[in-house]
């Protein structure tokens, strides 16, 4: 089933808001969060969590790269990858 | 003008090792004994380097009729760390005693706790006889994505499987496991007031400043007169004081899980010596492409591993720092 990814990306933003306790005005789709120390290494394990219970989608070792998950359009962009498989 | 050395491989090691070592027991007498007013010290002894340096130090500083070195083992404890540590007392003629920990561990529900989660995600993991550890893979440091913890089972036959540790259950083996760092410390001040002595803190700069402790487990103590010392430092002091072969030959390791773990594996990512000059280049403000000409780097893969530090360093404030009470200023 295809996932809207408008929709996609405002439910990352949301959990991302929620859980860094960052500013909502600061979390762009392009912000590149872990180079903006907006996660540290928990943030990432529990992200990781989020969207495997979220989308219902699986993290393989293979899926851990930056390209994957720098920001919100990468994640979109992944889990819209993922679904389709 | 500035008067920065260049950036070398050995810009790290301590040109003057007696020196460095006088003045640390001279720091070490008065802190302790004039400014707290103890008599004493207690080390808790692992058979590590770091533990190992401390007690020597300690032996120095008070004379070794006023210092215990206390065995903390508990079931998951390698047995070459308890004789390593009698060995080293030995050495410096330290009185060591052993405190076993197992029983007030599974008082805690230690065990328990731990092996309920891992075996929410191996069903088939069996504490009776299978090992188990966490760790990261070691690729991850020079990347800008945070390290991720796998959970690591080996069957009796040495089979091994390893998976992505999710949140829940990665926070649960680690909370589970931390009993074993703080009751060692419970322990070590027991001891360190039944004879009006203080505690000696025994993590490096490393452990300090990236984090690598327990807060009130292995981060607590009264001195901690390694605290800022990089490892290669450390293993400088211990060849000079003399401690052991076999602990300075040991691969430093955590100790913490049933399965052998080194400390590079569950969380360094690096071996110290190359963590070591990387650090000094970070902290001192070398800059990325200055230290990866000597490293043998590119500048990029070395800026990416300053991020990473920077990003260490911040996230672990909350660990290093003393509960906050300044609320009220009236």
């Amino acid at each position: 089933m295809a996932i809207d990814t408008a929709t996609t990306k405002e439910k990352i933003r949301n959990y991302i808001v929620q859980s860094s306790h960052a500013d909502a005005d600061k979390i762009k789709d392009e912000s590149m969060i872990f180079r903006e120390g907006f996660f540290d290494s928990m943030g990432f394990i529990m992200l990781i969590t989020f969207l495997e219970e979220e989308f219902g989608i699986k993290t393989a070792d293979s899926d851990l790269i930056e390209e994957n998950f720098e920001s919100i359009n990468a994640i979109s962009e992944f889990i819209q990858r993922k679904s389709q498989n | 003008m500035s008067t920065r050395k260049p950036f070398t491989k050995d810009i790290i090691l301590l040109e003057n090792v007696e020196a460095v070592v006088s003045n640390i027991i001279e720091q070490m007498r008065e802190d302790v004994l004039q400014r707290f007013k103890r008599n004493g010290a207690v080390v808790g002894i692992s058979g590590g380097i770091d533990s190992s340096v401390c007690f020597a130090l300690a032996a120095r500083a008070f004379g070794p009729e006023k210092v215990l070195g206390i065995m903390l083992p508990e079931k998951d404890s390698s047995p070459d760390s308890e004789m390593l540590a009698r060995e080293l007392a030995a050495k410096f003629g330290v009185k060591a005693i052993k405190e076993e920990i197992t029983g007030a561990l599974s008082g805690f529900g230690c065990y328990e706790r731990r092996d309920e989660a891992v075996k929410s995600v191996f069903p088939e993991y069996d504490p009776k006889n299978w090992k188990m550890k966490i760790g990261v893979r070691q690729s991850g440091l020079f990347s800008n994505l945070p390290p991720v913890f796998y959970l690591t089972i080996i069957d009796p036959e040495g089979n091994v499987k390893d998976k992505i540790l999710p949140a829940r259950e990665y926070l649960q083996i680690v909370a589970a496991s931390n009993f074993k760092q703080r009751t060692r410390m419970s322990m070590l001040y027991y001891h360190a007031e039944t004879l009006h002595y203080a505690v000696i803190g025994t993590p490096n700069k490393h452990e300090q400043e990236q984090g690598f402790f327990v807060k009130y487990g292995d981060g607590a103590g009264d001195v901690m007169p390694i605290g800022n010392l990089y490892k290669t430092q450390v293993y400088q002091l211990a060849e000079y004081m003399g401690v052991p072969k076999g602990i300075i030959e040991r691969t430093p390791t955590t100790d913490t899980y049933s399965a052998e773990q080194t400390q590079e594996e569950f969380f360094y990512q690096l071996p110290f010596n190359l963590m070591d000059r990387f650090w000094y280049g970070f902290e001192n403000g070398y800059p990325p492409a200055e230290v990866a000409a000597v490293m043998g780097e590119t500048a990029e893969r070395v800026e990416s591993l300053f991020r990473n530090f920077e990003r260490k360093r911040t996230t672990t404030e909350y660990l290093r720092m003393p509960p906050i009470r300044n609320y009220y200023r009236g």
